[in-house]
């Protein structure tokens, strides 16, 4: 296999910060156009090439239709892109597979399984012994704040309450990687608050690979390490900015430091220059 | 304690059998022809119908094949169904045969299938199981087709193959709108065994009926009208029973309450 490398967008990195972590996530020169009968074919992505190092809670910021979602998908191998490559680890995606978590913004939950049934599903397909399974569920569930609602169905939960089943379903097979698509897009500003408070208190316990796709520029700033700012059809990636604020963050104490707020002024002044109208902020 | 609402809404189901049988009854009184005999006329009937060892074994010869059709048919129905929804190749193949077969009265093929297999079993029951597969197939192809691709994508990071994903997403996610398909199937296999009786005359309760027709009995021929309507009403109230014991996770929906269940 030929192993082009991939053409860093990191410019605004100073070299010697750049940590000597491994690459988990290779975006080669990667395109999406969508074929449709009728209509003209559809570039969605151009060109796209990004790097996501071992560990790194990365955020894609774009308007809605920028094609941030497909990117996702083809980490996810959900899509395979018309040109270039996803690499996870050096080899080539082809596929889906347990080392990459998906957690979708439609919940996706499994309706005609309980709340532990869902979270269980994962680890008991990969050969995990049933009373295992049921044992790290139960202290998943826990974890993102379910106790007692384990027999419950998805159906009896909130949207806020789902989220947090699927959060849990997927972390319970261990993958390498979380892709987050809009997660918390369907949820009311409170509970978005409050899942993602918990999500950073998770990540910080065991820091997998996060890719995490939103349209919400305080959300990128305020739980990511990097954020990737892509433009309005054909999705293009404007540039990657280093989010430089402290672990653990506390949302009352970011809320009011300066460099957060310039962050988010910064980025959002960024999406106005790309997209003149049909802006979501 | 119930309470009166709930009492009467229990109750509502049997009023209106009685109160049909009240207008027929008066209808009757009214009309007062030889061949549309009194609701008390055709009720009398029936415990000498269900009585007679003959017309029992008629009966229970038309259940039979009823069950074999109904279960053959939903058992090769439902996997069709769901690969028509998953697979656009498979839909198109199948959708146009589909389509001339939906509208042709089942019945209809009946002399033809005769030609072929006689005027035994076998002929009426392939006439019930083809009655029985177009609703299922049908509910089963729009329940897999409305499968949420993100359900399946979840599935598949867990490590579930194609043929899993199948089984242990689709079927399941789509199991309420095939079961809504089994029960149309149900009504439809009784109306297809009755009507492939009417036409190859040889047994069955369809037989009892139209031979009592034939000779002028007319307090039988009712009497079978009920005691078909009473095997229709309990089916599907049996079916209903199941249906809810293995959906009940599915989104509450407003159903008529037509069923004794």
């Amino acid at each position: 296999m030929k192993l082009v490398p991939s053409r860093s967008n990191f410019e605004t990195e100073p070299a010697a910060a750049r940590q000597p972590a491994a690459a988990m996530i290779e975006i080669d020169r990667v395109s999406q156009v969508f074929r449709t009968s009728g209509r003209q074919d559809h570039l969605a992505l151009s060109d796209i090439s990004l790097t996501i190092e071992d560990g790194a809670f990365v955020s894609i910021l774009g308007p809605s239709g920028c094609g941030k979602s497909t990117l996702l998908y083809i980490v996810g191998g959900f899509v395979s892109p018309t040109e270039g490559a996803a690499r996870m680890k050096g080899r080539a995606i082809t596929g889906p597979g347990p080392d990459r978590g998906p957690v979708f913004q439609e919940f996706a939950l499994f309706p005609w399984k309980s709340v532990l049934g869902n979270v269980m599903y994962g680890p008991r397909q990969q050969g995990v012994k049933s009373a295992e399974a049921e044992a790290q569920s139960r202290a998943l569930l826990e974890m993102v704040g379910l106790k007692g609602f384990e027999h419950f169905y998805p159906k009896e939960l909130s949207g806020g309450m789902k989220q947090r089943v699927a959060l849990a379903r997927t972390l319970a097979y261990h993958p390498a990687v979380l892709l987050m698509d809009e997660p918390f897009g369907a949820l009311d500003a409170h509970t978005r608050t409050r899942l993602q408070n918990d999500l950073l208190n998770i990540w910080e316990r065991d820091r997998k690979t996060v890719l995490f796709v939103t349209h919400s520029v305080d959300e990128a700033v305020y739980l990511s390490d990097k954020v990737v700012v892509m433009t309005r059809s054909p999705g293009r990636i404007k540039k990657v900015v280093d989010i430089d604020l402290p672990r653990p963050r506390r949302r009352s104490e970011l809320l009011l430091d300066p460099r957060y707020q310039k962050y988010i002024v910064d980025i959002e002044r960024m999406i106005d220059d790309t997209s003149e109208n049909e802006l979501r902020p | 304690m119930m309470s009166g609402r709930a009492l009467l809404g229990r109750l509502a189901p049997w009023l209106a059998c009685l109160g049909l049988l009240g207008v027929w009854q008066i209808a009757a009184l009214i009309l007062d022809t030889e061949s549309f005999p009194t609701a008390w006329q055709a009720v009398r009937a029936i415990p000498s119908i269900l009585g007679d060892k003959e017309s029992l074994i008629n009966i229970l010869a038309s259940l039979r094949r009823m069950a074999i059709g109904f279960g053959v048919g939903v058992m090769m129905s439902i996997p069709l169904g769901l690969m028509m929804g998953r697979s656009r190749g498979v839909a198109s193949f199948f959708n146009p045969l589909l389509m001339v077969i939906y509208p042709v009265p089942k019945a209809a093929l009946m002399p033809i299938i005769m030609l072929w297999l006689g005027v035994g079993d076998v002929a009426k029951t392939l006439v019930i199981f083809l009655g029985v597969s177009l609703p299922v197939i049908y509910h089963s192809f729009q329940g897999a087709k409305a499968v949420e691709e993100k359900m399946l994508w979840s599935g598949a990071a867990m490590g579930l193959s194609a043929a899993q994903r199948m089984i242990r997403i689709v079927l399941p996610a789509a199991l309420p709108e095939i079961l809504t398909g089994c029960r149309t199937g149900l009504v439809l296999a009784l109306i297809t065994m009755i009507t492939s009786e009417m036409i190859a005359r040889q047994s069955g309760a369809g037989n009892i009926l139209f031979n009592a027709l034939d000779m002028g009995q007319y307090d039988t021929v009712y009497a079978m009208i009920i005691i078909v309507g009473a095997m229709g009403i309990g089916l599907d109230a049996a079916f209903e029973n199941l249906r809810g014991r293995l959906v009940k996770w599915s989104e509450p929906g407003f159903d008529i309450p037509l069923s004794f269940a």
